[in-house]
């Protein structure tokens, strides 16, 4: 007979199991990072934007022509150099670099990749602007001449898109090989992601990291928490009301950067909000700074005018306070278009996402006090996005980033020209507006570009085709021991990833 | 027997496609579109070509009762299909996830009975003393935390201040056996608090009915000792109720346990049904719902059983 095992000595042993620590569990080996994302990349396909956390993955794997660095200038990644051929074209000269699958990087990559992306078939996030591209030559392994159909004087802020990776044009069928820092090894989907150093990596010495695990944190708190408690390493999307208890922890580290912005958008198919004066009504209506209380914990800043970062050199001082708060100038301007008694309609936001519902409740409020009644819509994201681009709203709640620094980057949020979509005003055409967007967009002379900004930004104040709400504080959050990883300023803050190539663990 | 066998399988099978056939009804009424969803993450404008090549390539162009005939014509060869948001086998994902929340809810059913029904037992005959009042007011304690509230607490207190467990994960058992049952003890814990509160309120109702009855009376009347009565005559009668109302509990959990996985974050069905339905991804939603209705269907053919085990009457007529 076998040794026998009481009740009690079972029950004891497996109450005593929450108090056991199972070795390794916590994050802090040297030189292996442990990065809590906040929610698995739904898919890792190169140029298909899946969303942020996707695009940090997408980050480690992939490099494109161009890249930023730390303090987020354009740098040259796969490409060390490039220069406009007259107005049409651009010339960019690759450096030595190689693929995950050991092959050189050359032009033939680079023009099978443009090709890839303006496919007839393609779903890529860039395949109207590579259908821009009249032709791609390839003089030798290392030019490459990307001509387009119109001058495009931002093309090389395209080309470091993370939705524009270079890709090995002999990649196996279904996998896309590239030539960023790290390679997947392993990943449980929905759950984590094991990544490890591509040693080919062109930049030498880097990475310095000997291992990343990415893991999937869907709930803010429990992110927070695995930090805390020494699970994790390094966490993205810091929530705004635990930044100052991280900020206050000695062991732990705040990085944040005003990149994110809230902002409104409207009907323009119908009145009232067909009408600038009423839009403007809104804009003027708002306390912002009450706003980054409420919705952002005080984690952001007031954005009273188009969002571009106070550090570009295209920022606009002078329209610094465009959209101030002014409930006078607000009841005059409904006056003026004829609702002095106020008027009443439906505002979109979502419930899913805590600072979207947040911040439609306090605007419902401020637009209340002159006189415009807001009655709150507030479904699921998915539904919130349907009613968006059908246009069946008055007045929308949106919060993204622009796609870069450059104020081209928020072409998509005034520009009415460009197709329906929740990311803009519905139906809200400003003619001259899309004139300067155009405009600027083929110019090569960095003077003129400013110029048509802020002549693009005088009109915008005027016409209100979005009207900003506030910057949001986009943090990331690590332990001391970690370094290299830096936030990117601005809307680069997505870019972050990027710096994974220099980070490193103590 | 064989024949009322036949008609519950029929009845089951049955339930389990108008189940399947609303959901599929339902999921593509309300407003979202995948393709949509799919290309436009985090806020982004996407490309209307690249939209509407995506729905081409999904099938989601297709007139709707086509997408129906040929998602149903799937099911009959035991194809799932696809999931729209990465193309990965549905089949698969669902038998990754599908043991972790069967393993979870079991655990958390396991606990539940473990420390229910004694006490129920014991509340029960002392029913209206110290105990009894203590008992039963933790009880109702324990049933007005909500599962997020107490999960927050556990993981704030266990994992944030004291570290002595991490915060929330999942470990495979073959890869590390004693971090896999750490990290199941916290989320099945925190449900079992709420199942074990209604297991001990049935349990302590249901013997207090049965020791007012004939045959346990004449037990006493017998001189049979008290721990023979309650073991012999009490426990097993007792159970029945019990075994419903956790078979119901079990149930509806496999659907339900959304918060505890998330706040534990814990990868089972439920965090993946809640992941599909936002991302509208429509294969995935009637999977995971064809799933769990026909676990449902078969849990209660097997409580049926259980009945029959414990009850000889059922058995018998």
């Amino acid at each position: 007979m076998g040794p026998t095992v009481s009740r009690r000595a079972v029950m004891a042993g497996a109450a005593s199991l929450p108090f056991l620590r199972a070795p390794g569990a916590r994050a802090g080996t040297p030189g292996e990072l442990t990065f809590g994302l906040s929610s698995f990349p739904p898919s890792i396909q190169p140029w298909q934007n899946t969303g942020t956390a996707a695009a940090t993955i997408k980050l480690m794997i992939y490099r494109g022509l161009t890249s930023y660095a730390p303090d987020g200038s354009l740098r040259g990644e796969l490409a060390e150099s490039w220069q406009p051929i007259g107005t049409q074209g651009w010339e960019f000269k690759l450096r030595d670099a190689r693929f995950q699958n050991g092959e050189k990087v050359t032009s033939a990559d680079v023009k099978w990749t443009i090709e890839q992306i303006a496919a007839e078939r393609s779903t890529a996030y860039f395949r109207s602007e590579m259908q821009g591209v009249e032709r791609v030559e390839t003089p030798d392994d290392r030019t490459v001449r990307i001509i387009l159909k119109s001058p495009v004087a931002t093309l090389p802020i395209m080309m470091a898109s993370y939705h524009l990776p270079i890709i090995s044009r002999n990649s196996p069928r279904g996998t896309s090989v590239g030539a960023g820092p790290f390679m997947i090894k392993a990943q449980e989907r929905g759950v984590s992601l094991e990544l490890e150093p591509f040693t080919g990596f062109h930049r030498a010495g880097l990475p310095k990291l000997k291992r990343i695990r990415a893991i999937a944190y869907a709930d803010e708190n429990l992110r927070v928490a695995a930090l805390r408690s020494g699970d994790v390493d390094l966490i993205e999307y810091v929530p705004w009301q635990s930044m100052d208890a991280i900020a206050a922890d000695p062991a732990l580290s705040l990085d944040t950067v005003d990149g994110a912005f809230m902002f409104l958008v409207f009907n323009g198919s119908r009145p009232p909000f067909n009408d600038p004066r009423v839009r403007k009504a809104v804009a003027h209506a708002i306390k912002r700074d009450e706003l980054v209380r409420a919705a952002f914990f005080g984690r952001g800043s007031p954005l009273q005018q188009l969002p571009v970062a106070e550090s570009s050199p295209f920022y606009n001082a002078e329209f610094k306070d465009g959209w101030k708060y002014d409930p006078d100038l607000s009841k005059r301007l409904l006056a003026e278009a004829g609702h002095a008694g106020g008027i009443s309609c439906s505002l979109l936001s979502t419930a899913q996402y805590g600072m979207h519902k947040d911040t439609a409740e306090v605007v419902q409020q401020h637009l209340a006090a002159v006189g415009i009644r807001a009655e709150l819509n507030m479904p699921d994201w998915a539904t919130r996005v349907a009613i968006g681009n059908r246009g069946q709203y008055d007045v929308a709640v949106m919060g993204t980033a622009a796609d870069s620094n450059d104020p081209d980057g928020i072409a998509n949020f005034i520009d009415g020209s460009l197709s329906p979509s929740y990311v803009r005003s519905f139906n809200l055409k400003i003619d001259r507006i899309t004139e300067l967007l155009a405009a600027g967009r083929a110019e090569f002379d960095q003077a003129k570009r400013r110029d048509i900004y802020r002549e693009v930004e005088r009109i915008a104040i005027e016409q209100a085709p979005m009207v900003g709400l506030t910057w949001r504080s986009q943090g990331y959050a690590m332990r001391k021991q970690v370094t290299g990883f830096k936030n990117l300023p601005g809307a680069l803050t997505f870019y972050s990833g990027l710096t994974f190539e220099t980070t490193d663990v103590a | 027997m064989l024949a009322f066998a036949a008609r519950r399988l029929i009845v089951s099978v049955g339930l389990v496609w108008a189940v399947a056939s609303l959901v599929f009804l339902v999921i593509h009424l309300i407003p979202g579109d995948p393709a949509e969803l799919l290309l436009s993450q985090g806020g982004i404008a996407p490309d209307p070509a690249a939209v509407e090549e995506l729905r081409d390539r999904l099938g989601l162009n297709l007139p709707l009762w086509t997408q129906y005939l040929d998602y149903m014509g799937g099911l009959l060869r035991g194809d799932f299909g696809l999931a729209l948001q990465d193309e990965h086998p549905i089949v698969d994902e669902i038998a990754l996830r599908l043991p972790r929340t069967l393993e979870l809810v079991g655990a958390a059913g396991l606990i539940a009975l473990v420390f229910g029904v004694p006490l129920g037992v014991a509340a029960a005959l002392r029913a209206g003393g110290m105990l009894d009042r203590l008992l039963t007011a933790g009880a109702g304690l324990a049933l007005s935390v909500p599962v997020f509230v107490l999960g927050t607490l556990t993981v704030l207190v266990l994992a944030q201040h004291l570290r002595l467990v991490p915060a929330g994960g999942y470990v495979p058992f073959a890869r590390d056996p004693g971090r896999h049952i750490l990290l199941l003890l916290m989320p099945a814990g925190t449900i079992a608090v709420g199942l074990g509160a209604v297991v001990f309120r049935v349990m302590r109702a249901s013997v207090l009915e049965v020791l007012e009855r004939d045959h346990v009376r004449a037990a006493q009347a017998r001189g049979v000792s008290p721990a023979g009565i309650i073991r012999r005559h009490v426990l097993r009668n007792a159970l029945t109720p019990v075994v419903t109302v956790v078979a119901l509990h079990l149930g509806s959990l496999l659907g339900g346990t959304v918060l505890v996985e998330f706040v534990f974050n814990w990868p089972g069905l439920s965090g993946y049904l809640v992941r599909s339905v936002e991302s509208r991804d429509y294969p995935e939603v009637m999977g995971i719902v064809l799933v769990i209705s026909a676990l449902f269907v078969l849990l209660n053919f097997l409580v049926d059983l259980l009945y029959a085990v414990i009850d000889p009457r059922v058995r018998h007529g």
